[in-house]
């Protein structure tokens, strides 16, 4: 497929452009000339002298001289002046279950509208979608979909919300934000998706426009965060802080890598931490690893260690653990912390049944929090 | 082990009265450097020390830096008229850098389908990155094509900068712009990510020489341009042990920030460490102690 053909497809039908990455790499260098980037003003960064700009988006704080870009890819110094190269430049776009997310308590059985430019501020070694999220932003075919297309393409697409994943959409924030602002106009909700490296600042604009948050929590120690993501723990978990406390519903996921970060004592740990300091009703998931990128020496995370991790998570008083990327398992299901009944029974991305009513369990009562309508 | 031999040629005359560097010189100071790298005075004679006449070489330039600093063209194309001269053909002998924009910023031609010597981006149809990502140490990354499928011989001819991460940024760095991903290598002072991409099969493999451009430097708040922190020192530095080459690079740096006024790189605490990870990887030495200097003049 040649880039005209990807485009008018990427247009017409708007959905299910993937990422295969052999077609990607050749895809590398078909855009001749200057790319068809955006070149709109990024927040959150200050002017330094001399064409200097210092980026306050994430943690890195990258300083960068004109004509350098940042640790995302997709940020770049242009004259003193930085400037967002992905606004309005999604790269993949697909209507996904929102148990894919997975967010397994907001709006069960519907479709999340699912977007992503390129670009990270992160470099995980393990990381599922680095054909999109480890590239700059020339290096993948995207097309124009502004923040009132792919609004209008949600409800079209009879989503009930946008999600914003695949890659790190903090580094696409000025595009996201303006979605969710437009989409919300449109009664459409939004999710971010992220591996939680983002300032305080904004971190809080963002909360205001948006409904969920799912926070891919990499590890429990900073050592792992050094090696294998390039990031640190600490402002992660500041960020799960702040979601909790704010109005928008927040979901863990804790991608259990063996012999790299399933250390029962660090689980346990992480486990208290959430509780403590997010809270008990938060949905933690352990997701199932799977050979990626820069780490295929290791095998598929065994079933064992996940359940382990998740009656470890039980014991700390957690009150809804999930096993992720195990089709099937019954710890995919939500169960009443009331009377034990399954409110919501799932097989991998699909739902069986939901006995909910207005929030409560169908059976005894009892509220479970979530969005539910 | 014997020192590793740098070779630095300077010529207070290299640039004409427009600013530009004067082609006939820069040859000179190509033949003269070359010559006395390799001990060989014949220009065949020390291509064939470096070369072989099958090879096909590619001079990875830097020219992220637009005109006023990247490696210039007349540099560029004086070391490709030296190699058809003396040792091969025209048709393999290949200018490349990341992308044609970079390199038409910079000053160059690029485009396909010319006779001769080429001039190419990464980004050029039909170009683009390998699809295996090679992962070597820390580091994960698509490879050039260019390097890796246009090439058997690589030469490294970088600007020399100061880099306000990095330290130094010469010719090992240059290879950064050989990967999809540099801006993932920047942490930690780009150490050891520098070491390590040299120190990939796709480049180890095929380095053979590293010249290094300092006619022009910046030697300070790098590796963007900054006028009143260039000098002209009308240099040039050759190799065979990339880090020799970028350690004499990285003296000269600090020659100019103490003629300037400025604190080392050290006591700024952006000494380019990676050239001591290189050196413990093997790849060059990086102490002076190590390093066989032959300085040279040309009228």
């Amino acid at each position: 497929m040649n880039r005209r053909s990807f485009l008018r497809r990427a247009a017409g039908a708007g959905l299910a452009v993937g990422t295969g990455l052999p077609a990607l790499c050749a895809r590398l260098a078909a855009q001749p000339g200057r790319p068809n980037l955006s070149r709109v003003e990024a927040r959150y960064y200050v002017k330094l002298p001399d064409r200097e700009i210092e980026c306050r988006l994430c943690p890195r704080l990258c300083r960068l001289g004109d004509k350098e870009r940042g640790y995302c890819g997709v940020r770049e110094n242009q004259g003193g002046v930085y400037y967002t190269l992905v606004y309005g430049k999604a790269c993949s776009l697909n209507v996904d279950p929102i148990e894919k997310k997975p967010f397994f308590h907001v709006l069960p059985g519907t479709t999340a509208l699912s977007m992503a430019t390129a670009g990270c501020n992160v470099n995980c070694k393990f990381c599922q979608n680095w054909e999109i999220s480890q590239v700059r932003a020339e290096q993948v075919e995207h097309f124009d979909l502004p923040p009132e297309a792919a609004a209008a393409k949600a409800v079209s697409s009879g989503c009930p919300s946008i999600a914003y994943t695949y890659s790190e959409p903090t580094v696409f924030f000025e595009y996201m934000y303006d979605t969710a602002l437009l989409a919300r106009r449109r009664g459409v909700r939004s999710l971010v998706v992220t591996g939680g490296h983002i300032n305080p600042e904004p971190l809080a604009d963002l909360l205001a426009v948006v409904d969920a948050v799912k926070v891919d929590l990499k590890g429990f120690t900073e050592g792992f965060y050094k090696a294998y993501v390039r990031g640190a723990l600490k402002p992660v978990l500041e960020a799960i802080r702040t979601v909790a406390k704010s109005e928008a519903w927040l979901e863990i996921v804790y991608l259990v890598i063996p012999t790299l970060n399933d250390r029962p004592e660090d689980i346990r740990e992480m486990a208290r931490w959430v509780g403590n300091e997010a809270g008990v009703d938060v949905p933690l998931h352990f997701s199932r690893f799977h050979p990626m990128y820069l780490v295929k020496n290791l095998p598929p995370t065994p079933l064992s260690t996940l359940e382990a991790a998740r009656e470890t998570a039980l014991g700390q008083g957690l009150r809804f653990v999930y096993i992720g990327n195990v089709p099937g398992h019954e710890a995919e299901s939500t169960y009443c912390p009331g009377c034990g009944q399954a409110v919501i029974k799932r097989i991998g991305y699909s739902i069986e049944a939901v006995r909910l009513k207005k929030g409560k369990c169908a059976s005894c009562g009892t509220a479970i929090p979530g969005i539910w309508a | 082990m014997g020192a590793s031999r740098v070779v630095i040629i300077k010529s207070p005359g290299v640039f004409a009265a427009s600013g530009t560097p004067d082609p006939a010189v820069v040859a000179r100071m190509f033949a003269r450097g070359l010559a006395l790298l390799t001990g060989e005075g014949a220009g065949v004679r020390a291509a064939a020390a470096l070369f072989r006449s099958s090879d096909r070489v590619g001079i990875k330039v830097n020219t992220i830096g637009g005109k006023a600093l990247s490696t210039r063209p007349e540099v560029a194309h004086a070391l490709a008229a030296w190699l058809a001269e003396n040792a091969l053909e025209e048709r393999n002998i290949v200018i490349w850098d990341r992308t044609a924009r970079e390199l038409r910023e910079a000053g160059y031609a690029p485009g396909p389908g010319r006779p001769g010597v080429r001039v190419l981006g990464t980004d050029a149809d039909g170009v683009g990155y390998e699809t295996g990502l090679v992962s070597h140490l820390d580091v994960g990354s698509l490879f050039s094509r260019i390097l890796t499928e246009y090439t058997t011989a690589s030469i490294s001819l970088a600007i020399l900068k100061d880099h306000g991460l990095a330290g130094v940024t010469a010719g090992m760095k240059n290879y950064f712009g050989a990967i999809h991903n540099p801006n993932k290598y920047h942490d930690d002072r780009c150490d050891p990510f520098v070491a390590q991409v040299f120190d990939a099969p796709p480049v180890k493999s095929r380095h053979r020489l590293t010249v290094v451009d300092a006619l022009s430097v910046q030697f300070h708040r790098g590796p963007s341009y900054h006028a009143r922190w260039a000098a002209k020192p009308g240099t040039l530095l050759f190799s065979v042990d990339p880090v020799a080459a970028d350690s004499v690079g990285w003296a000269l740096i600090e020659r100019l920030r103490a003629d300037a006024g400025l604190p080392s790189l050290e006591a700024e605490g952006r000494s380019p460490g990676y050239l001591a990870t290189a050196e413990k990887m093997g790849l060059g030495r990086s102490a002076a102690a190590a390093i066989e200097t032959i300085e040279e003049t040309l009228s």
